[in-house]
């Protein structure tokens, strides 16, 4: 397979991945505010700001932290390099530039949810059902895997967009993982609290408490996860649980285990390595990665600090699609 | 079958259908013309809100597929699909066997003609053709002269475009032997015909189309050099920007074969590689959708981007071959147009069959008065240019219009033709309201194998939508149409069921015609 063609293909993977992983979180932190009125807007906001690792771009660009102007920037802004927009043009375009490569259904879905896609505006989103609007965005990007598993070959195509969009999982489950945490740490709780009165006791702002258990609700919704979480654990939401679930759960599609485990499998199908041993770079890094997830409890992770393991999560995943670029992607 | 002679007059939705005094390709004065007769009754049956449903849905399928134009902009552009007219183009058996034999023809003297020019020139050397025009002639690759190529083959797709007088004889046009576009429109018209008039085609024989990748690819695989197992063929486009980049990346796909740019491939040693996956692959068969000028920028133009440094090289060392050739451009020039007819009685010891256009050449000294003298009543064409640019229709000229042209042809003689203004014939295309007769004109796609000439029947016909005109190239507002060719008789057909439990198989046979075509 030529280079620029496992290029787009893997780019489509992730693009894709990336619109319906932004359009669940802003989709969730939405419904979150709705729902909890102890948590004032700014939190909400600020929050998405710090996942997308975008604050720079955003607060140069003089936006508000207000409603409006977080939707715009990560539905419609194109200058924004993982708004909706972006994601769902430029796999369009990657999709474009390899409609010889993928089947035609799949060309098909990608410009169609292009298309519909430009009937949508910010007034639209906030004078109808912002519900509709994310529906929208998460159903075509599931359409589009669904077509894509159905009639795309079992080829190398086929493994660089499943490379692209696994390694995307991993790394924004992660992402939305982290940046919860460290919004829900108990300070910020007690703080929310104290200033939320009458609505807050003193009870609804420690660990376990309402406050903290809703935010922990919507992270695992935010992923798709919160059905998944409750057959599993039948105890409660509680941090560790929640982390340990999102991280290592070896069933649950967008855990990161799982998301690392099969950028692995797919790797080692392109090369054809039936070895323990990795043949590159890109095999090594996954592969260390993947076993140490394998072998990992929950307990480990919050005994080394959370943060600083899911700081490493992302690093590393940068780090791997580095190696893949270096390995195959060049051209 | 008695009602076929009831139909004297337009019915239904084409009654008040106004021919306008042009050869009308559905419509003669009694009536439908007999291979339209099921096509008239058909359509003429529906209401207009009818047909403009089955319009919608062609659009909506064209929309979703991405076959588009892009109108202006980018990030925002809008997107229109390209037009088609629902309304097929049907052509006879015995007028395409005429057609067929005739562009077959022509395209065989070509190619010796091209093979001639490049090596021995002997065409030059006896006069029939004049050195001057060729050797000076733009398109002329002075640096192939003696490069061998395989087969002798220089055209392999050639698209040459035929127009109907008044009388309704096939004349020749142009002919486009460097990268003619347009056969995925032909071959995705059919389709959405298919599937938005289903009926249309169980009434009617069409001859089938869609074979024309699989013969495409079986000619590009015979072209391999050193005779080479399972050759490595593609398709090299100048990228997604380009207009025709749709038709690239369909072709491909219809092919099997991998859709490079020039940044894909690089020249080691005379060879060509394409970057893969799993490092450097073997090219052997290069189907390039662009020009000689930027094919390599160590020989044409320096500054291109799209080509590929080196590639020319290992072209002439046999080890790549390129379809089409190099420098074919010099026998579509327009002012080589003339000279067919002479090359078909010089090489192939032939008459011409198919009748061309009476052409005014700005070289020479009478022509170039009667260009300028009767500028009103001709067409005046750019000798290198293509798509409906650099022309004149004087008929439809204002004054000042013409007289700036005259001044063109004045101060490059050379660089224009001039040819009278043939009525092209007409076809009903549906509008709102209705149908009205418009001008169009047909591509047929020849392909050129190394041992035999395979046309698909039929081609793309292309229409001048906008009323009274006669362009019809798609960037001055031309649409297109579907284009059957009607199998040998009308078929007795038999159709037979058979069930077995859930299972049900149907057959279809035809009777086969006498002496009939296949």
């Amino acid at each position: 397979m030529l280079s620029r063609h496992a290029d787009a293909s893997f780019w489509i993977g992730r693009y894709v991945e990336r619109a319906e992983a932004t359009a669940r979180m802003i989709d969730v932190h939405y419904h979150f505010g709705l729902e909890s009125p102890l948590v004032g807007e700014a939190m909400r906001w600020s929050s998405i700001l710090a996942i997308s690792g975008q604050e720079e771009l955003y607060h140069e660009k003089g936006y508000e932290e207000d409603e409006r102007s977080i939707l715009y920037f990560f539905a419609f802004d194109l200058e924004n390099p993982s708004s909706i927009a972006t994601c769902i043009r430029l796999a369009r375009e990657n999709g474009r530039s390899i409609r010889d490569q993928i089947s035609s259904e799949m060309w098909k879905c990608l410009n169609r949810m292009y298309l519909q896609y430009q009937d949508w505006d910010l007034e639209r989103v906030l004078s109808g059902s912002p519900f509709a609007f994310f529906e929208t965005v998460k159903e075509g990007s599931q359409l589009f895997q669904g077509v894509a598993n159905r009639t795309l070959m079992m080829g190398e195509a086929r493994d660089f967009h499943d490379v692209g969009r696994f390694l995307e999982r991993a790394d924004q489950t992660a992402r939305i993982l982290d940046v919860k945490y460290h919004d829900l740490l108990p300070d910020f709780a007690d703080h929310m609290a104290k200033h939320l009165a009458p609505y807050a006791t003193s009870e609804a702002g420690s660990v376990g408490g309402p406050v903290d258990v809703h935010g922990w609700i919507a992270v695992l919704k935010s992923v798709g996860a919160f059905e998944a979480f409750r057959k599993t654990f039948h105890q409660g939401v509680t941090p560790s649980r929640v982390t340990q679930f999102l991280l290592l759960n070896p069933q649950f599609p967008a855990s990161v285990r799982h998301s690392v485990g099969r950028v692995d499998t797919c790797l080692r199908r392109i090369s054809g390595n039936r070895d323990v041993a990795p043949v590159n770079e890109a095999e090594r890094q996954v592969g260390r990665l993947y076993n140490e997830l394998n072998y990992m409890r929950g307990e480990d992770i919050i005994t080394a600090g959370l943060h600083e393991f899911l700081e490493d999560v992302q690093d590393r995943c940068n780090k791997i699609g580095d190696a893949i670029y270096r390995t195959y992607l060049r051209f | 079958m008695n009602q076929e002679q009831n139909n004297s007059t337009p019915a239904g939705l084409f009654a008040g259908y106004d021919t306008g005094g042009f050869f009308d390709e559905m419509f003669e004065s009694s009536g439908p013309r007999p291979h339209y007769a099921r096509l008239a009754r058909t359509l003429g049956s529906l209401t207009a809100e009818e047909f403009r449903a089955r319009c919608q849905l062609a659009d909506l399928t064209l929309v979703n597929q991405g076959i588009t134009f892009t109108v202006y902009g980018d990030t925002k552009g809008v997107e229109k699909p390209f037009p088609v007219d629902l309304v097929p183009r049907v052509i006879p058996s015995d007028e395409w066997a005429l057609v067929e034999k005739g562009l077959s023809q022509r395209v065989r003297a070509l190619n010796l003609f091209l093979h001639d020019v490049y090596h021995d020139g002997k065409i030059l050397r006896d006069g029939i053709v004049p050195r001057d025009l060729i050797v000076n002639a733009p398109n002329y690759r002075r640096s192939f002269v003696g490069a061998d190529v395989p087969g002798d083959l220089y055209v392999h797709i050639c698209g040459t475009d035929l127009i109907r007088d008044e009388k309704g004889t096939y004349r020749v046009l142009e002919d486009n032997c460097r990268t003619p576009s347009g056969v995925s429109y032909m071959l995705e018209n059919r389709l959405i015909l298919m599937r938005v008039f289903p009926s249309l085609f169980s009434e009617n024989r069409v001859r089938p189309i869609d074979h024309y990748a699989a013969q495409l690819l079986h000619n590009l695989r015979d072209l391999a050099p050193h005779g080479r197992e399972d050759p490595n063929v593609v398709l090299l486009t100048p990228g997604v920007y380009n207009s025709a980049y749709f038709e690239h990346s369909f072709l491909a796909q219809q092919m099997g074969i991998e859709l490079v740019e020039g940044r894909d491939l690089f020249v080691d040693d005379n060879v060509v590689f394409m970057k893969t996956t799993r490092g450097p692959r073997r090219v052997d068969v290069i189907y390039r959708r662009i020009d000689d000028d930027f094919l390599d920028p160590l020989v044409f133009r320096s500054d291109s981007a799209l080509g590929v440094a080196g590639l020319v090289n290992a072209h002439r060392a046999g080890n790549v071959a390129l379809t089409n050739g190099i420098g074919t451009g010099v026998a579509d020039d327009k002012s080589v147009y003339p000279y067919v007819p002479a090359m078909i009685r010089y090489y192939l010891d032939q008459e011409p069959i198919l009748e061309q256009v009476p052409t005014y050449m700005g070289w020479k000294q009478d022509d170039l008065e009667y260009i300028c003298d009767h500028a009103h009543e001709l067409v005046i064409k750019a000798t290198n240019e293509s798509g409906g640019y650099g022309m004149l229709i004087g008929p439809q000229a204002a004054r000042q219009e013409l007289a700036e042209f005259v001044r063109n042809v004045r101060s490059n003689p050379r660089n224009y033709i001039g040819q009278p203004l043939i009525s092209l014939s007409r076809s009903p295309c549906f509008f709102d309201s209705g149908f009205e007769g418009r001008h169009i004109d047909l591509r047929p796609y020849i392909l050129c194998g190394r041992d035999d000439v395979t046309i698909v029947p039929g081609g793309l016909t292309r229409v001048a939508l906008r009323k009274g005109s006669y362009v019809v190239n798609s960037s001055q507002g031309g649409g297109s149409k579907d284009t059957w060719v009607i199998a040998g008789e009308l078929p007795v057909e038999t159709t037979q069921t058979q069930t077995m439990g859930r299972m049900v198989q149907t057959q279809t046979s035809f009777a086969a015609p006498v002496g009939g075509e296949q």
